[in-house]
């Protein structure tokens, strides 16, 4: 589902601050898969992610999601391929604070040619799945940090992304909302999705449905752990 | 200094054209480093830095080849606006016969219109894939423009610097004095003749177009835009200028003929311009071509009615033709 051979990125590449943020990964993530990307911060798991997801293209190296060379697409098929293949869950949400949780979840699907009651349709749906369809038309603003993180998690899966990459999901929840995301996690993985995860906080460590867990340490992959 | 290097319209034009220029060449030195290291089977840090500075550069010269579009008739205007500054001129007719660089300098900018479209639909298809399959291509082309660019941007420099506003030059005179009208015409064409020519050539590519007979419709439609040329200028003018023995390409472009003159050459210009379009996409690239078909049957039919229609106009109230 998911290969990366040799990648590396350098930030600020060929002036004095520039700064090697992944050193040569090789990585492969099957179809299904669960995975965790585990790491203190700076050691390169949101680079990696924002790689797989096109939100920044590599230095060096080859990057393919299900079959397609994402590394080298041009801007205007990343965006393509990121309102079609994928779903990202970020720490800070990036939801759009004015619009309510059914607008947020519509978001991504504004650029498709669907009917209005379609994408209605879809983003109940999601909202269902991520247990927020009872906030639906509540003000994002008024969201307490687990709904909106559920919010987020409905726009995600609004379009059926094959892959879902979650860049710290919990980092801003208590405990309580973690273990509900994680809850959501192992659903969506029960629904045959690839899930990566790029997290430090230790919960996600001993998960039944997670196939490995990743160590990484400035901009390298040092231990893999079933 | 030279009273026509310091007209308003002339300082603006070359103003424009030299900084367009300056662009141009530093696009033609990065183009001509992605051409000899550009290898797309490559994930190296050399690749991927040539993929992000290809993208940088094809923006510059999509950016300049646009602009160049539009500053085709600024320089017909401004060639026109000189009249008042060249002795013995009345329109652009004379100002571009003002020295040896004016007519060769104009078709010049015309073929370069054609050619920058053509780069421009190159672009576009290139932008839509994924792989950039016709990088090399667009960066050999767009050397290949360069060259003439280069030349365009010479004789630009040439033709503003030697315009003599001293003697006086010839302008529609010379067509004035061609009473009938046809003593002007080429292939031994009269009158009759030139139009029955021009609306079975006009019949011809919408035919050609229609049926996607396209290895045909590129010699029509360029038959028919030198029929045209000949036509308007001999024929359908006399209509405009309401005059028979005025026989102008540039008088229309001035307001006493509601500035008409850029309707009609800009529709034969991007009428030609798409119909060629259209065939080069289809046979050449197998894209298809439905849009610029359309676009090109919609302004050439556009031109021929407008041409006619003064014709028409002119006898109804009238009750005779020229």
């Amino acid at each position: 589902m998911v290969i990366l051979e040799k990648v590396s990125k350098v930030y600020n590449e060929g002036t004095p601050q520039a700064f090697e943020a992944l050193k040569e990964i090789d990585l492969s993530v099957a179809e299904g898969e669960t995975v965790i990307l585990s790491g203190v911060s700076g050691s390169g798991k949101s680079t990696l992610l924002s790689l797989i997801a096109a939100l920044d293209k590599p230095s060096s190296g080859k990057i393919e999601v299900g079959g397609e060379l994402i590394s080298k697409l041009p801007d205007l098929h990343a965006s393509a391929y990121r309102a079609e293949r994928i779903g990202v869950v970020f720490q800070h949400f990036n939801l759009i604070e004015s619009l309510n949780v059914e607008e947020n979840v519509m978001v991504p699907l504004i650029p498709s040619a669907l009917p209005l009651a379609d994408i209605r349709e879809m983003a109940a749906k999601s909202m269902q799945h991520a247990s927020i369809g009872h906030k639906a038309l509540q003000a994002v603003k008024r969201l307490s940090g687990g709904e909106k993180q559920r919010c987020a998690i409905a726009r995600a899966l609004v379009h059926d992304p094959e892959l879902i990459l979650c860049d710290e999901p919990t980092a801003n929840l208590d405990r309580e909302n973690s273990l509900k995301f994680i809850e959501m996690l192992e659903m969506l993985h029960t629904l045959g999705k690839t899930i990566i995860v790029a997290t430090h906080d230790p919960l996600f460590e001993k998960l039944s449905f997670v196939s490995r867990v990743i160590h990484m340490e400035d901009g390298k992959i040092i231990k893999h752990e079933k | 200094m030279n009273e026509i290097l310091l007209s308003n319209e002339v300082i603006v034009y070359l103003l424009s054209e030299t900084l367009l220029y300056l662009l141009l060449f530093v696009a033609f030195i990065v183009t001509a480093g992605l051409l000899r290291r550009w290898n797309f089977d490559a994930f190296t840090t050399e690749q991927f830095r040539l993929e992000n500075r290809s993208y940088l550069v094809m923006t510059i010269i999509f950016f300049v080849m646009v602009l160049k579009v539009l500053l085709l008739p600024y320089f017909v205007y401004t060639i026109d606006a000189l009249s008042d500054l060249v002795p013995g001129a009345m329109c652009g007719a004379g100002v571009i016969k003002a020295n040896r660089y004016g007519n060769p300098l104009l078709v010049l900018k015309i073929v370069i219109l054609f050619m920058s479209g053509l780069w421009l639909s190159i672009n576009q298809l290139d932008l839509q894939a994924k792989n950039y399959p016709y990088l090399k291509l667009k960066s050999w082309f767009f050397m290949a423009l360069f060259v003439l660019l280069s030349a365009e941007f010479i004789l630009d420099i040439l033709y503003f610097t030697h315009i003599d506003t001293i003697n006086p030059v010839s302008c529609c005179s010379v067509i004035f004095g061609q009473v009938g009208g046809a003593n002007g015409l080429p292939l031994g064409l009269d009158i009759p003749k030139l139009l029955m020519l021009f609306y079975l050539l006009f019949a011809l590519v919408v035919l050609t177009l229609a049926s996607n007979l396209f290895l045909l419709s590129i010699p029509a439609t360029l038959f028919f835009a030198f029929t045209a040329y000949y036509a308007v200028v001999y024929f359908f003018g006399t209509y405009v200028y309401e005059l028979p023995t005025h026989q102008c390409p540039f008088c229309m472009l001035q307001k006493h003929y509601y500035y008409v003159g850029y309707l009609i050459w800009g529709l034969l210009l991007f009428g030609v311009f798409f119909a060629i379009d259209a065939a080069v996409m289809q046979k050449i690239f197998k894209k298809p071509s439905g849009t610029l078909k359309r676009n090109a049957l919609l302004l050439l039919s556009l031109f021929v009615l407008l041409c006619s229609a003064y014709v028409v106009i002119y006898y109804l109230k009238n009750g005779v033709l020229l």
